[in-house]
């Protein structure tokens, strides 16, 4: 019997990732027990919160989740308030203030906009890990108007080699877009000496939404003076990550997916490429007599 | 959750496989329920409602073509017998093993049959013309000898390049108001390392040249698809503006390839000009006691 996770893990891979939220919340009431397994491989949208302490925007997901509450990177805080919970050792936490200063400065520089966040935690065989997200929308003012979201994870693992560091990075971005078009009767396009009559009162009404996620993993070695020598590495290592997987995106979501609906219709009339292919055929079988 | 919940979650998982995929998706939901004997019993319903609503196609028992399951073609009375009006024929379907039998004449609605006739050898025309690998069929209306139904579906199935597609459309001609109103649905499944999907759907309303009417069939027919083709191409092509507006625009508003100035970003200058916003931000306290 397949593993029951695999199983679960394939589902999200073919379901709609406009409904992942709807449809993982469904697979943990189904198999609780394996609420974790699920919540810790399954990437989800990010959430927008606000530190109560500094007002400032940051993004919760599983990796700064404590029960139900979530810690802000800014104050270091859980909303709602935790007395126990979680929190990085002091010099890791020193580390995490930089990091998400630095990653700041990656943000504004790459999405002008949005919100970053960077959490840190501390691993038992003596390393530590993190995960670096980013988050921006882009709310239309008017219906016509695109609309969009990209989402970044960027889960690490840093192991400290002498001088020396491994690194191991798993990248997932998320990324949706939608458009609507909505034309009433088309008689307001009408040319003025057209002689298409067809064209009047023609109404459409349409969404064309390209949502998904694509994930890809790699690990490197790099030297390390100090702490903040951790920052410089995994600062490289996800701005190459995200520059690849920008290109990787813009080639699944607007070459192979077009591709393929090229592949199911013609807007050519496919008769007369048949047409022509067999007159072709005929006039090499001429040329070679 | 109890076991009449746990059916109902699968089947809305059921609802959503992409196209090709109900099978995948199947499987995986058998062993995450992993209750055989009430899942059999249990998404037959959702296996019925996926494959009226996806165009599931049927081999016609007795004939060399294709025909559609839908609405359309459901046989009053018997929830599993199908029309196929092309061969004259209604037909069992299981909705699991989408197999076809029990092949049965039927007499088609002689006021209604010369016009549907026509418009289904213009359709099967039109369909050789634009789709790779397409099935239509063409019914007429119970009752009705006025009314009629188009419907085409296309399909490409790719599993080992972890890909899928599938085009649908449905137009109901009514040659008393005058209109063709119609939708197209396309989906396309990526699933290489990810998941991203294309989700478009497009309504139209078309109303018809007075030339248009019952008693001249095959010159009205050719003229109906000719509405269809073209409000077809129009819609791949517009789908191609979305397309282009989505990665010029959407696309790069949330982020961009690099920063503004056209290089990456130097990650020990980073860390350095939080240092020097330092500086300067304690020197101005410094000047101003």
């Amino acid at each position: 019997m397949t593993d029951l996770v695999d199983s679960m893990l394939d589902l999200m891979r073919r379901l709609p990732p406009t409904r992942v939220e709807e449809n993982v919340t469904a697979l943990v009431n189904i198999c609780p027990d394996y609420a974790d397994d699920l919540l810790g491989s399954v990437d989800q949208p990010l959430k927008l919160k606000t530190d109560r302490a500094t007002g400032r925007e940051y993004l919760a997901c599983d990796y700064n989740r404590d029960g139900e509450s979530y810690r802000s990177p800014w104050s270091n805080e859980y909303d709602p308030p935790l007395d126990d919970g979680t929190v990085p050792t002091p010099k890791l936490r020193q580390l995490e203030i930089k990091a998400n200063e630095a990653f700041d400065t990656y943000r504004e520089m790459y999405f002008e906009g949005g919100v970053s966040s960077v959490f840190l935690w501390d691993l038992d065989d003596g390393g530590f890990a993190g995960v670096v997200l980013f988050k921006k929308s882009l709310s239309p003012s008017a219906s016509s108007e695109p609309s969009g979201s990209w989402d970044s994870i960027h889960v690490f693992e840093a192991a400290e080699r002498g001088r020396q560091a491994h690194y191991k990075l798993t990248s997932t971005i998320m990324l949706e877009l939608v458009t609507h078009s909505d034309n009433g009767a088309n008689t307001a396009y009408k040319k003025p000496n057209s002689d298409s009559p067809t064209m009047d009162g023609i109404k459409t009404n349409g969404d064309v939404s390209l949502s998904g996620s694509m994930t890809r993993q790699t690990e490197q070695d790099c030297p390390v003076q100090n702490q903040e020598s951790h920052i410089t590495n995994m600062g490289r290592m996800i701005e190459e990550m995200e520059i690849k997987m920008r290109n990787l995106l813009q080639e699944v979501y607007f070459g192979k997916t077009r591709d393929v609906v090229y592949d199911l219709r013609s807007i050519e009339s496919l008769e007369r490429q048949r047409r022509q292919r067999e007159l072709q055929k005929e006039l090499v079988g001429f040329m070679k007599r | 959750m109890d076991s009449a919940e746990r059916i109902q979650a699968a089947a809305k998982f059921l609802l959503q496989s992409p196209p090709g995929e109900i099978n995948d998706v199947l499987n995986d939901v058998r062993n995450i329920i992993s209750d055989d004997d009430s899942l059999q019993e249990g998404v037959l319903p959702a296996l019925q409602e996926y494959n009226l609503a996806q165009f599931i196609i049927a081999d016609v028992p007795g004939s060399e073509h294709q025909s559609i399951i839908s609405e359309a073609a459901k046989l009053d009375g018997d929830d599993n017998r199908f029309l196929d009006p092309r061969s004259k024929t209604s037909f069992r379907f299981d909705h699991l093993s989408l197999e076809a039998s029990d092949a049965q004449p039927v007499e088609p609605d002689a006021d209604a049959e010369p016009f549907r006739a026509a418009l289904e050898s213009s359709t099967l025309a039109y369909l050789n013309s634009h789709f790779h690998e397409g099935v239509a069929s063409v019914f007429a209306t119970p009752g009705s000898s006025s009314t009629f139904t188009i419907q085409v579906v296309a399909n490409k199935y790719n599993p080992s390049n972890f890909w899928s597609g599938r085009w649908r459309s449905a137009y109901i001609v009514d040659l008393e108001a005058k209109t063709i109103s119609g939708k197209i649905l396309v989906n396309v499944h990526y699933y290489e390392q990810g998941n991203v999907q294309l989700e478009t759907n497009h309504t139209l309303t078309v109303p018809l040249p007075p030339a248009i009417t019952p008693a001249n069939a095959t010159a009205s027919a050719s003229k109906l698809l000719a509405l269809i083709e073209e409000e077809e191409g129009k819609y791949q092509t517009s789908l191609n503006d979305a397309y282009t507006e989505m990665s010029e625009k959407t696309f790069k508003a949330l982020r961009r390839a690099l920063p503004l100035t056209r290089s990456k970003i130097d990650w020990d200058r980073v860390l350095g000009y939080k240092l020097g916003a330092e500086l300067s931000a304690s020197k101005g306290v410094f000047a101003e006691s």
